[in-house]
């Protein structure tokens, strides 16, 4: 056999004996990983709807609260979740998936919205990519919660649902405080949010009321 | 099989004297990514840990087979694997973890410390020895990197593994998140060991 041969004999063996390997644990984890996908999402949506969860709660409740208090609905491409109040019939709320681009690169994020479409339940961010303690604070609760009971109305003209403004200077109830040093991640949160509110209540809850 | 004193050697070589971030510079870019957050940067350490000793014992174990032109490629392929697999695993077990360090488990097959060891030292040494030297080595990068995040975590976010360790009007240094900060802790860091490291010009008497 000659060298060349030899090495491209080699190469493929030791390439096969790796790619099982990888292959193997990649199958072996494949399921546990796809259900992190899913709780960390059921988390989420809960969370929004204002569901409470409790703290330390097991994977397994959240799974069977998410299957008992939501259904999830397609709008066009959209998902959209409903969220039942405790009794299962009265429809506590609306979430959706929100996002833009950020500072550094893209936010995603869910919102929830009350059955009548007029003030926000919750909001949470699931992926961004700003820095941390200064953009990457839109996921601590004191800027989440401000959020809560946010009213809500279609945009006419120039008027925006909400406006982030430093801390301090806030006055009206659709004003809510941005983080101080990462202007540019607030009005790109700012700007986002703004559409995809907007684009929910004109597109997508009207075509949820015609449906009832 | 090298005795007892000449693995204290080759493992305290890797630990002390020819450190990996102090002493060689190597594997600068993760060092300065996730030191920032304690938590972070022990997966880190621990995946890196991973990675090299296991590189290292199985390049040296293939050693007398892997043709000399080839072999950066089979210890190419060797690394990817075994940053795949602690990749997966970090996101099977430690889904938040994985998501706190984005892309950087990946990276870890660029830290350069993994091929230089493989390069440097496994494919001319016994197994066990290989073993000994990954351990040395990726053991003085995690502690390197545990004393950067130890000074960046208190002075940046006022936490230590997510407790609160500064008083409550304690001011953040915003700069010690970013990379900057990073670049100022490893430099003064860097500085300071020199001193305490053995000289390697006037080291002569022992080597």
């Amino acid at each position: 056999m000659t060298k060349q041969l030899q090495s491209v004999v080699y190469m493929f063996l030791i390439s096969l004996f790796f790619a099982s390997l990888v292959s193997a644990v990649k199958y072996l984890s494949e399921e546990r990983i796809a259900s992190n996908q899913a709780i960390k999402l059921q988390r989420i949506v809960l969370k929004v709807l204002d569901i409470p969860v409790g703290k330390n709660i097991s994977e397994d409740r959240i799974s069977s609260l998410f299957t008992e208090r939501v259904k999830d609905i397609q709008v066009g491409e959209k998902t959209l979740y409903v969220g039942y109040e405790e009794d299962g019939r009265t429809i506590k709320g609306y979430a959706f998936p929100v996002g833009g681009p950020g500072f550094w690169g893209p936010i995603h994020g869910m919102v929830g919205v009350n059955p009548e479409a007029t003030k926000l339940l919750g909001i949470a961010f699931t992926k961004h990519s700003e820095t941390p303690g200064l953009g990457g604070r839109i996921t601590e609760d004191w800027f989440l919660t401000q959020f809560k009971g946010l009213p809500i109305h279609p945009i006419e003209g120039d008027q925006k649902i909400f406006y982030l403004k430093p801390a301090g200077t806030t006055t009206a109830a659709n004003e809510l405080d941005a983080i101080t040093g990462a202007t540019n991640t607030s009005s790109a949160v700012e700007a986002f949010l703004n559409k995809d509110l907007d684009h929910f209540l004109i597109k997508l809850w009207r075509s949820v009321e015609d449906r009832k | 099989m090298p005795n007892l004193p000449q693995k204290k050697e080759i493992f305290l070589t890797g630990l002390w004297k020819d450190n990996p971030v102090l002493r060689q510079i190597l594997g600068i870019c993760s060092t300065l990514a996730v030191t920032n957050l304690m938590v972070n940067t022990l997966v880190m350490d621990a995946g890196l840990i991973f990675t090299v000793c296991m590189s290292s014992l199985t390049v040296s174990l293939l050693r007398h087979y892997t043709p000399m032109r080839i072999r950066m490629m089979v210890q190419t392929l060797i690394i990817a694997s075994y940053v795949i697999i602690v990749d997966i695993l970090i996101k099977a077990y430690l889904p938040e973890i994985s998501e706190a360090l984005g892309p950087y488990v990946a990276l870890i097959i660029t830290n350069c410390i993994i091929m230089g060891r493989c390069e440097a030292f496994a494919r001319n040494n016994p197994p066990v020895a290989s073993l000994i030297d990954g351990l040395g080595m990726s053991v003085g990068y995690s502690l390197v990197l545990i004393v950067i995040a130890f000074v960046r975590e208190p002075l940046g976010f006022g936490t230590l593994m997510g407790i609160r360790v500064m008083s409550e009007g304690f001011v953040q240094w915003t700069v010690m998140i970013m990379a900057p900060g990073a670049f100022f802790t490893l430099g003064i860091l860097v500085w300071i060991m020199k001193y305490f490291l053995p000289n390697t010009k006037t080291g002569e008497e022992k080597t």
